[in-house]
């Protein structure tokens, strides 16, 4: 009996009727496809993006040197030194991320008893050599002084789940 | 014995040990942070709160004593509930600043509060803020509000230390650590109170923030400095010594360790560290390469020995230095065809130099001082000297040694002294007579003949009779001699004495040794004699006979040498002088090559302790630049001599060529031979010279260690005179001197110091400030400048 019917079938297209049906739906439905770099696909404020080195409303950089994002990084992607400066508080001397082995696994805002060391919403920026990518104390605060505002914003909604 | 269970375990122990202990032996664990095995017990952290059967509430471990049949449960709900406790209370007033805290990752109060801590606080109120201090240059107190209050370092200094530095004021919540009556915290010891401190309160202050304790690798070394031959964990970042910590070992340095061996590591740092090889070429210091250099060490030295003799060389070397490079240094010397090499560089008297039968050492183990119960301490800045000997000697104290003293002058020892004879450099083997004699007559003995003449010439001052009859009624007697007994013009004669001092009670009789190798430079052969033959020339004769060529292995002849003035006129007129040295120095007036060698850090070696423990250590950080270890700096110039079997691959070659198949205790006697005690000769006209080396100028590494530049032990020396003398020649304490010995001259002011016998000027020697005067003893001209 079914073999008759599929005999039947063949001869009335049902088949491509079907798959053209599907494609006319889509051909027709609103579309998802985002038009990138024009349009951008909405971000959570956990998003974990490119680094970046915050400093205090006055100007004095949050990080205190503890060493606890170099420790934790699972990547080894964190190299910092450190030193007295004249007023008695540990600063850093150098605050490298290499971002060609970092993992974005976020764990060293995690870990950063002071929310000095932070990860952005940015996720386009590039490099044309390997070097690069490899960021320094003065480049992670640049690009924290850019987006102080949508980084602070950020913290502010996360602090709520903590 | 008692027994006792913990968590089911059963264990046996003796009377009167507490339960913590016998927990600790059983292998479990009891949080605690006042508790430590070498203090006294407090009972203030009240972490260590175990439940005990029958007893209604729990009770601290450390000061429970363990009692037959007593069942202790070290993890039950009461126990664990107490110990959280305690924990949040400790935790009020505690900062939550562990990032900033240079405690942090080695800290116990951290760790603990992982096991025992809440995840969030209940307090709200107003924490306790404690104002930092300053309290020297060796120890932070920065952040005193981080202080628990365990008292551990308060213990330390009334029960190590000696002295009370730190101490506890006011009560309850306002209860804070301080330095006493402001002063600093930098004795000798002081160091171990960091170690001690259970939080970041107590921190070093050279090591601040300059790392932090997970990126540290840890090496063991051995300390280069005093004759202790302390074990220590270097701790090393980056190919750097970023600190140095003590290695526990119970039979040398227990859990301690001096702040000289502490902080030293800053020297190794150094800016003045050499790292190239250099010549002098027409009064300009050029560097070279290692091979120019070699080159013209060995052709410099190949023309010495032909045109002028091989005995026309001397070699220097300080007891710093290590067995493989002593060794190598006289067997090069030897080979060359002269037997003038020689480490004991602050010696003046040689005249015992073929008399020994052996090594001079310490005459009993280390942890040995500690069970003598009679101490005949001559010439002896113990304190200074031998911090943790003298910490041992202390302890004994406590168990009620008795402390007998013979010296020159009159340092606070920080221990009780049942008899002290304060007496002139020259009268110091008198006084030793006198004790014999007294001893002698005690034990109605009869002397040896070396000693008779001597014996009959003098009769006991009542101090030499308390002493004696304070030796006669000990068991275990020990006469053991200091850095300036041994460095005295008589030395010979207060060694034969205090042998035969020592051989009357049947006591131990020995040397404290003045460096990390003392006793290995001995062993090493570098030495001008060999058994009773002497074959060459001491240090002393090296200068006063001046050599053409002289090679120079760590020494500063300015600050090493028992007379600078004479050292370095004896440099500045050989032909050749070859310094070997880790740092640029003095030397580059007077030196023709300097070659780069390295600390103790940078190179394997073998230090032997004035115990006669050989120790060896393998280096724990690259070489600095080009500087390279000076047994090999001294293998390659052998081989560029010609001279035969200095093939060594390695320095456990060369140790093992030294050490393999000798029996080492054999090898150690205090023991002389044919040595007669003659009458004090007191040929000194006015004012003698006593000389002690102060503790951070002691030796090439700790006099660049900048911290410890910076303590009150490393003030510039002043001239200190009785009162008296001083009236005599019209000065006011305080005045500007000159002293003069010989051709050079000193300025330093002077004060009066009313526990030095009339007669003596007392000057620090192995400082710049009096590197142009003469010997370390001796007349000396004081006048107003």
């Amino acid at each position: 009996m079914e073999k008759i019917t599929n005999f039947f079938k063949t001869f009335l297209l049902v088949e491509l009727l079907k798959g053209m049906a599907l494609t006319g739906r889509h051909f027709f439905a609103r579309k998802i496809t985002v038009q990138f770099p024009e349009e951008k696909t909405p971000q959570g404020f956990r998003f974990r993006g490119l680094h970046a080195q915050r400093r205090y409303a006055n100007g004095e950089e949050r990080c205190i040197g503890c060493k606890l994002c170099e420790a934790v990084c699972p990547a080894l992607a964190i190299h910092i030194e450190t030193e007295e400066r004249a007023d008695g508080t540990r600063r850093t001397t150098r605050y490298d991320i290499d971002l060609v082995k970092c993992i974005f696994c976020g764990l060293c805002e995690e870990s950063c008893p002071v929310d000095a060391i932070v990860e952005t919403r940015i996720l386009e920026y590039h490099g044309e050599k390997r070097s690069d990518l490899y960021y320094t104390k003065p480049m992670l605060l640049a690009v924290g002084e850019k987006h102080e505002a949508q980084i602070a914003k950020d913290r502010a909604s996360d602090a709520k789940y903590r | 014995m008692i027994n006792i269970e913990i968590d089911g375990k059963h264990i046996n122990v003796e009377n009167g040990c507490s339960v913590i202990e016998a927990a600790h032996r059983l292998g479990i664990d009891i949080p605690h942070f006042c508790y430590h095995k070498k203090l006294s017990i407090a009972a203030n952290c009240r972490m260590c709160l175990v439940q005990i059967e029958k007893a209604p509430k729990p009770l601290p471990a450390c000061a429970t004593p363990a009692a037959e049949g007593m069942k202790v449960f070290t993890a039950s709900e009461q126990a664990v509930k107490a110990q959280k406790g305690v924990m949040e209370f400790l935790l009020i007033n505690h900062p939550l600043d562990c990032p900033i805290c240079d405690q942090g990752g080695e800290c116990e109060l951290q760790d603990l509060a992982v096991g025992y801590g809440g995840s969030a606080s209940r307090y709200n109120e107003k924490k306790r803020v404690v104002l930092q201090k300053d309290i020297g240059p060796l120890v932070a107190a920065e952040e005193m509000s981080r202080c628990i209050n365990c008292t551990r370092c308060v213990r330390f200094g009334i029960e190590i230390g000696g002295a009370t530095e730190l101490g506890q004021a006011f009560r309850g919540e306002h209860a804070e650590i301080m330095a006493f009556m402001s002063e600093t915290v930098d004795s000798e010891l002081s160091g171990n109170m960091i170690d001690l401190c259970p939080v970041g309160a107590l921190t070093s202050k050279p090591f601040r923030y300059s790392a932090r304790t997970w990126e540290l690798s840890r090496r063991k070394s051995i300390s280069p400095h005093d004759s202790l031959g302390s074990n220590l964990a270097v701790q090393v970042k980056n190919n750097r010594v970023m600190r140095v910590l003590p290695l526990e070992n119970e039979e040398i340095n227990e859990c301690w360790l001096s702040d000289k061996d502490r902080f030293s590591y800053e020297g190794l740092n150094s800016a003045e560290r050499l790292t190239k090889p250099m010549i002098k070429q027409g009064g300009k210091w050029l560097e070279v390469e290692w091979q120019v250099a070699l080159e013209y060490v060995a052709n410099g030295l190949r023309q010495i020995t032909q045109e002028a003799g091989a005995e026309y060389i001397g070699a220097l070397a300080t007891p710093n230095s290590t067995l493989e490079e002593l060794y190598l240094l006289q067997k090069l010397t030897r080979g060359l065809g002269s037997h003038n090499v020689d480490f004991r560089l602050r010696q003046s008297d040689f005249s015992a130099d073929s008399k020994q039968s052996g090594a001079p050492w310490l005459g009993m183990a280390v942890a040995d001082i500690n069970h003598v119960d009679r101490f005949l301490l001559v010439g002896s800045f113990l304190r200074k000297d031998h911090p943790l000997m003298a910490s041992r000697v202390r302890q004994a104290t406590k168990d009620g040694a008795q402390v007998n003293l013979v010296h020159a002058a009159d340092d606070d020892l920080l221990m009780p002294i049942a008899n002290k004879e304060i007496v002139l450099p020259t009268e110091m083997s008198t006084v030793l007579a006198q004790v014999l004699k007294a001893l002698a007559t005690a034990k109605q003995a009869t002397l040896d003949i070396s000693v008779q003449q001597i014996v009959q010439s003098v009769t006991p001052s009542a101090t030499a009779q308390a002493m004696a009859d304070s030796l006669a009624s000990g068991e275990h007697v020990a006469v053991l001699l200091g850095n300036f007994a041994q460095q005295h013009p008589q030395a010979s004669q207060l060694q034969l004495l205090a042998q035969h001092i020592a051989a009357l009670c049947g006591g131990k009789f020995g040397f404290f040794g003045e460096a990390a190798n003392s006793v290995g430079g001995y062993l090493a052969q570098a030495v001008p004699f060999s058994g009773a033959e002497v074959q060459g020339m001491n240090a002393s004769a090296m200068l006063d006979e001046q050599r053409k060529a002289y090679i120079l292995l760590n020494v500063e002849a300015e600050l090493d040498m028992q007379n600078p003035q004479q050292a370095l006129a004896a440099m500045g007129a050989a032909d050749m002088v070859v310094a070997m040295s880790a740092y640029k120095h003095h030397a580059i007036k007077y030196a023709d090559v300097y070659l780069p060698i390295t600390p103790f850090t940078e190179t394997s070696g073998t230090f032997v302790s004035s115990e006669g423990r050989a120790q060896s250590f393998k280096g724990t950080v690259q070489p600095l630049g080009e500087a390279r270890p000076a047994w090999k700096v001294l293998r390659v110039l052998g081989n560029m001599l010609d001279i035969p079997g200095f093939d060594y691959n390695n320095s456990e070659a060369v140790r093992d060529e030294m050490l393999v198949g000798t029996d080492l205790p054999a090898k150690l006697s205090n023991i002389l031979h044919g040595v007669s005690a003659q009458a004090a000769s007191g040929d000194v006209a006015g004012l003698q010279r006593v000389s002690d080396v102060p503790i951070y100028s002691s030796d090439a590494i700790v006099r660049r260690a900048t911290s410890l530049q910076k303590t009150r032990d490393a003030v510039t020396p002043c001239a200190l005179m009785h009162s008296v003398e001083l009236q005599k020649l019209n000065l006011q304490s305080g005045e500007t001197v000159k002293l003069t010995q010989g051709n050079g001259s000193a300025r330093l002011s002077i004060t009066a110091d009313n526990s030095l016998p009339h007669g003596v000027v007392r000057v620090a020697a192995g400082h710049v400030v009096t590197a142009e005067l003469g010997a370390m003893f001796g007349s000396i001209m004081v006048e107003r400048a």
